[in-house]
């Protein structure tokens, strides 16, 4: 296998990105799946301390919500472990909304400002101090930076010979990319996910690209897509290194 | 009872979308699917949260 992997950039903006990668055998593209989904720490709420709850739901309930609200994590500045207190306190009549968390660190702060936790009726009041702690998906599913991380064999198309003109064409439904006859790499939106629709009238044949696969990426709001995608593949270095000494030591 | 936070199969933050999306196709007269399309809320599971979620503060409420 060559040391270069290319990578193509389809589409890119701060939660959601699709990239090519070509030069990648299906295990490596599953660890890099999977080390964007467990192995990149985020923080969230992790334990709670209630000073007062009248809401209509139990503390349990609560803080389980609370620890599916995103927090920004800049990584740089924390380590796996780390701790930052976070703080609510809301009367009703009034929702209370993941934006009414108070941090004690300007840097880590919801990501989300509008997540309803609670709906307060006349009388209830809701108070409670929470820390937020740094870890990685392995350790809890709410402290995985990715959601819905996947992806899949790059395909490509051959344009053949035009069909009868009165022979029925059946629909080629697509999803995500496709590599076109001119090499071209293009979002199967763009022609409502049926190839029909970009070459009506012809013949094709649609195949797999070996060693190149299409990857679509989203963050929780934790931190961008690009910080997902590099700390990952740091994390996958770090191991094979890891394995390396432990094997020549 | 709440909207739930994350979509239950894929984990996207879907809580923050609730209220205009009840506001524009419950309460309002627009379409449904276009709303979510707007909202940014393209798969199927992370709709059916939105679709099929009722709010049951009001209902148990009173008897807190
Ligand atoms: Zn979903």
């Amino acid at each position: 296998m060559s040391g270069e992997f290319d990578v193509q950039i389809i589409e890119r903006d701060d939660r959601q990105a699709r990239f090519v990668v070509r030069g990648l055998t299906p295990a490596l593209a599953n660890g890099f799946r999977r080390a964007m989904i467990a192995d990149v720490p985020t923080f969230a709420i992790d334990s709670v301390r209630f000073t007062e709850n009248s809401s209509v739901m139990f503390d349990e309930m609560i803080g389980l919500r609370l620890g599916l609200v995103p927090l920004t994590t800049p990584l740089d500045e924390f380590e796996i472990g780390d701790t930052v207190t976070v703080a609510l306190d809301v009367e009703g009549p009034a929702t209370a909304y993941s934006g009414d968390i108070e941090s004690s660190d300007e840097l880590v702060q919801p990501a989300d400002e509008n997540i309803p936790i609670v709906e307060l009726k006349e009388g209830h009041s809701l108070e409670f101090e929470a820390d937020a702690v740094l870890d990685t998906g392995k350790e809890h599913a709410k402290q995985q930076g990715g959601v819905a991380v996947g992806f899949r064999h790059l395909q490509s198309v051959t344009v053949g010979d035009d069909i009868g003109e009165f022979d029925e064409q059946e629909p080629e439904i697509l999803r995500g990319a496709i590599e076109t006859d001119e090499g071209e790499v293009v979002l199967t939106k763009e022609f409502d996910h049926d190839l029909t629709n970009k070459y009506p009238g012809t013949e094709l044949t649609v195949e797999d690209v070996p060693g190149a696969y299409v990857f679509h990426v989203e963050t929780d709001g934790s931190f961008d897509v690009a910080e997902l995608v590099l700390r990952a593949a740091e994390s996958l270095g770090d191991r094979a290194d890891e394995l390396h000494d432990a094997v020549t030591a | 009872m709440m909207i739930p936070v994350r979509c239950f199969t894929c984990g996207t933050v879907i809580g923050e979308h609730y209220e205009e999306f009840e506001a524009r196709a419950s309460e309002g007269d627009e379409d449904p699917a276009e709303v979510l399309d707007d909202l940014g809320i393209t798969r199927h599971c992370c709709r059916r949260m939105m679709v099929s979620h009722t709010d049951l503060v009001d209902v148990v409420a009173p008897y807190q």
